[in-house]
């Protein structure tokens, strides 16, 4: 979609970040035992200002941790979190400068929408007068101003949502803090709200945290993702390197769909040298699917063909999804749907290729 | 015909309103009506009540001693249900099954600790007057203290369960939701936590207060002569006097107070919540806005100082405050040892060897409760008390569960009137129940009768079952029965092979709780057994003030561990079947 935009946004943001004091926050060898479990271990990881940046994990992976050492509600065991150059390890929540959107919002059920926005204010001294401008400003932007009396209780899912994050922005902070931001929405809300999102942080261009387990919010959303497993992080990039080239089997399958080969599964000439310990990924839009007989691509020296039977077809709007039996194995192919198509039914012989530079060779 | 009629809801609760109504609705009624003279229709009775300023007297005096209990139990009740909530996992089950003890523990038992603790040479003077600290015994006992001692003692859990069921269901994010937006602790206490909890200090102070309104014996133990109170006046009415009218007419002004309280702050015990919070929200938000606009004009005061304070001590670190979680442990372990002491002395007591009650004793053994079972005075009346509250068990938990099954299948609005209807007999003073169940079975001929006694019980006791049951009702997903009838199984095989072992845990609860409510009950029992039927706790009632005997502390002690033996009779029945599914749940999620 506006995958060019955002490379070359990001490309920018690249050449900002070379001058080390546009480091915003910095994690440095954070370490943080529950007993002798270690919910993050020896986590370093700088965020640059303005930078949109994820933190994706399954759960237990240690993201959550993450974010409540960077909001301040934990202590790190060992290590230090630096933000604008200042260590906050012991600095207790209150007394930091941030934004926060919690998982389930965390509005205040008895304060209605506007003393809701003006809690954080109040907290920072701001004057009654001020309060009200700011509060009516900041409910024009998220097109609430006419819910400012209501309940928390009598608003929709998205309303909440907005603003929970007007809540967050209205102080000011120098960085926003989001959790699971879109977990408790429906999917037609969640994408307007990512849109929403994507336009506050463009609008005012505040160093973004979230944190998250959906790996669409992840790559809809960010700069950067760091993509974390077991307390550790796995590897750190921008959404478009991370879905491209995967450092790990675990980043690959976490993130997206893959077809993995293993070293002996089928005949594989794969021209790339794999090391012992490692797959050989390919995503499954990468894969062409057509009739044995069909006539082949002049690129076809620079593919590989393998010849398999279509197991089962899913039709998904857009996408049509084929898994097809090659030898012992079953390949998942994502076709986009166009016109005068062929379409291949379960039960019928194909050939599948591909081009040998989309195979990627990733750590087991 | 018959199943049509037990398939509607409204059937269901058809044989607790059998009992409710004979017990205590029509009764109740027709004391309404004697007291207002009928068929003359007159308010002399109320004229003649209100005509003597010594029933002034007490009435004030009620309604001075019930506030001032209520007010000391949210003092103490409130930090130590936040401790409770606050503390850690492990620490918290701790805590509530320390705070149910005293809870299941009798409050007749309750009370004769506080007089051996109290007593011109009981504990605490025997302390004061060996160790030269004074000269002769400091008045501790028959006065204004001593009932407050006793009946905050009585009520403080009434006060702590609520205040924590709410304070447990406030989301903890709210709070870290405050801190991170600049609230410090206490703000955050202030302006989140606290407006959240309100909800539980409302009921727990509506239920201690209008407990505190039926109280009679813990004031008659442990005050002097001047603290009377009205339900005391009302018992001695009933039991002396033959002008029933009279009576009426003083429980209907007992009962009266409890409609205004009930009125201003709002009955909630039927479990909606948040509907009545609704409604109560609208009606006074001109009063709560008011109240509002002057807790801002104040706030505003400090802004400069905020903004200043804020931009000192951003990004300051902070030091752990450690006296704070001192001084917490420091009370919560004074309230332990308030509430758990005097069980723990009865029963030490119990087995003193002296001929005499003493504590601590000089020598242990097992006379008293040797003597109280070879005494057949006790052992008859202690199985009179098996008797009838094993019946009143049954009874109860069958219409309970029944009531409970047919009100969850109701609308709200007559499920709420109707939960409403069935709890009076345990949101009325007690004595006034008494009255009226002494008034319905004085017609049916059962005074003086265990068929009585178990009636009389048994609408009490409903409606702990109704509660208990419905909660777990509450909790118990509906399409489950669906699904059962999906797969062809009719309405009685589905409650059968379905609902009924799902919800076994809450009617087994009920049961338990039924039992524990008929065998301390003796406030009632002592207005309708007409001396011919002896429960355990009325022979205890009768020694109490005594203090001569101490196989009274045999008996106090057996009554006091009886109920941490059902406590673990429940613990088994919930906790084992619920907890371990929910722990593994909570280990997934982290």
């Amino acid at each position: 979609m506006n995958e060019h935009v955002k490379s070359a946004a990001l490309a920018e943001r690249k050449v900002s970040a070379k001058m080390s004091d546009c480091v915003e926050i910095e994690f440095r060898a954070v370490t943080k035992l529950y007993g002798a479990l270690a919910a993050v271990k020896d986590l370093s990881l700088s965020v640059r200002r303005g930078e949109f940046l994820t933190i994706l994990g399954p759960s237990g992976s240690g993201k959550t941790t993450a974010l409540m050492l960077l909001a301040g509600f934990v202590a790190p065991t060992s290590g230090d979190i630096v933000i604008s150059g200042r260590s906050v390890a012991s600095v207790p929540s209150y007394r930091r400068d941030q934004g926060i959107v919690f998982q389930s919002y965390a509005l205040f059920p008895h304060l209605s929408v506007r003393r809701n926005l003006e809690f954080p204010l109040e907290m920072r001294g701001v004057k009654a007068a001020n309060r009200a401008n700011q509060v009516g400003r900041m409910l024009d932007r998220v097109h609430l101003a006419d819910y400012a009396d209501r309940m928390p209780s009598q608003l929709s899912g998205g309303q909440q949502q907005r603003v929970a994050l007007a809540r967050a922005l209205i102080a000011d902070p120098p960085f926003l803090l989001l959790d699971e931001p879109l977990g408790a929405l429906d999917r037609k809300l969640r994408e307007q709200m990512q849109i929403e999102i994507k336009s506050m942080h463009r609008e005012f261009g505040k160093t973004t945290i979230c944190v998250t387990h959906d790996q669409e919010e992840a790559l809809s959303l960010s700069d950067r993702i760091v993509v974390m497993r077991a307390g550790r992080i796995e590897q750190t990039d921008t959404p478009e390197a991370l879905y491209d080239r995967p450092a790990t089997r675990f980043v690959a399958t976490f993130l997206g769909e893959a077809n993995l080969f293993e070293h002996s599964e089928f005949e594989l000439r794969t021209d790339l040298d794999q090391p012992p310990n490692t797959v050989a990924i390919i995503r499954p839009e990468r894969v062409r699917i057509a009739a044995p007989t069909a006539p082949t691509c002049p690129d076809q020296h620079l593919r590989q063909a393998v010849s398999g039977t279509v197991e089962d077809m899913i039709y998904a709007g857009p996408l049509r999804r084929y898994q097809v039996r090659v030898g012992r194995s079953t390949v998942v192919v994502r076709e986009h749907v166009a016109s005068g198509q062929k379409i291949f039914y379960p039960g019928e012989a194909v050939r599948l290729d591909w081009l040998r530079s989309d195979l990627r060779i990733v750590a087991e | 015909m018959l199943q049509k009629l037990t398939r509607a809801p409204f059937g269901l609760t058809l044989p607790s309103f059998t009992l409710l109504l004979m017990v205590f609705g029509v009764p109740i009624t027709s004391l309404l009506f004697m007291s207002l003279n009928a068929p003359d229709w007159s308010f002399v009775n109320y004229q003649r009540f209100l005509s003597q300023s010594a029933n002034i007297y007490v009435l004030l005096q009620t309604i001075e001693i019930s506030i001032g209990a209520t007010a000391i139990c949210l003092v103490i009740g409130y930090p130590t249900a936040y401790l409770i909530v606050t503390a850690p996992e492990r620490q918290r089950t701790v805590f509530i099954v320390l705070v149910l003890i005293p809870w299941l523990t009798s409050g007749l038992v309750r009370t004769y600790a506080w007089t051996v603790i109290l007593g011109d040479h009981g504990l605490i003077n025997n302390v004061l007057v060996a160790s030269g600290l004074a000269s002769s015994p400091v008045p501790l006992i028959y006065n204004r203290f001593a009932v407050f001692v006793g009946m905050v003692h009585i009520m403080l859990p009434m006060m702590i369960l609520p205040l924590l069921s709410v304070m447990y269901n406030i989301d903890k994010s709210l709070v870290a939701a405050a801190r991170s937006m600049g609230a410090r602790p206490f703000t955050a206490f202030w302006r989140v936590f606290l407006p959240l909890s309100l909800p539980g200090v409302r009921s727990g102070s509506l239920l201690v207060f209008v407990g505190c309104l039926g109280f009679y014996i813990t004031p008659q133990a442990l005050g002097g002569l001047r603290e009377t109170m009205l339900s005391k006046l009302i018992v001695n009415q009933l039991l002396v006097s033959a002008n029933l009218g009279a009576t009426a007419a003083t429980a209907f002004v007992l009962l009266a107070v409890t409609a205004v309280v009930l009125s201003i702050f709002g009955l909630d015990l039927s479990g909606s919540r948040e509907r009545v919070r609704g409604a109560v929200g609208t009606k006074r938000r001109s009063w709560l806005s008011a109240q509002g606009a002057m807790g801002r004009w104040f706030n505003e005061l400090g802004t400069s100082w905020r903004a200043s304070r804020w931009q000192r001590q951003l990004y300051r670190a902070a030091a752990q405050v450690r006296w704070v979680e001192f001084a917490g442990a420091g009370f919560m372990t004074v309230v332990m040892v308030y509430l758990l002491v005097p069980g723990l002395i009865v029963i030490i007591m119990s087995f003193s060897a002296g001929d005499f009650i003493e504590f601590p004793p000089s020598a242990f053994s097992l006379r008293w409760y040797v003597a109280f079972f070879e005494d057949s005075t006790w052992t008859t009346s202690l199985s009179n008390s098996v008797e009838v509250a094993i019946d009143v068990a049954l009874l109860a938990t069958a219409t309970g569960t029944l009531a409970a099954y047919g009100l969850g299948r109701m609308s709200p609005q007559s499920r709420s009137i109707l939960t409403m209807m069935i709890l009076m007999p345990i949101t009325f003073p007690v004595v006034i129940v008494g009255v009226a169940a002494y008034y319905g079975l004085f017609h049916l001929h059962l005074i003086g009768t265990k068929t009585g006694l178990v009636l009389a019980h048994s609408i009490g006791a409903n409606a702990y079952v109704v509660v208990i049951v419905a909660a777990t009702l509450a909790n118990f997903d509906r399409r489950l029965e669906q699904a059962a009838m999906s797969m062809r199984a009719g309405p009685l095989r589905t409650f059968w092979r379905v609902t009924l072992p799902l919800i076994r845990p809450g009617i087994l609860g009920g049961a338990v709780f039924a039992f524990i409510a008929s065998f301390d009950e003796a406030v009632v029992t002592s207005m309708i057994s007409g001396y011919s039927i002896r429960t355990l706790p009325l022979r205890m009632l009768e020694n109490v003030t005594q203090q001569i005997d101490p196989s009274i502390a045999a008996v106090g002690s057996l009554l006091t561990l009886l109920p941490v033996l059902w406590l673990f009779v429940l613990y088994v029945l919930y906790w084992r079947s619920r907890g371990k599914p929910q722990r593994a749940h909570a280990q997934a999620e982290a």
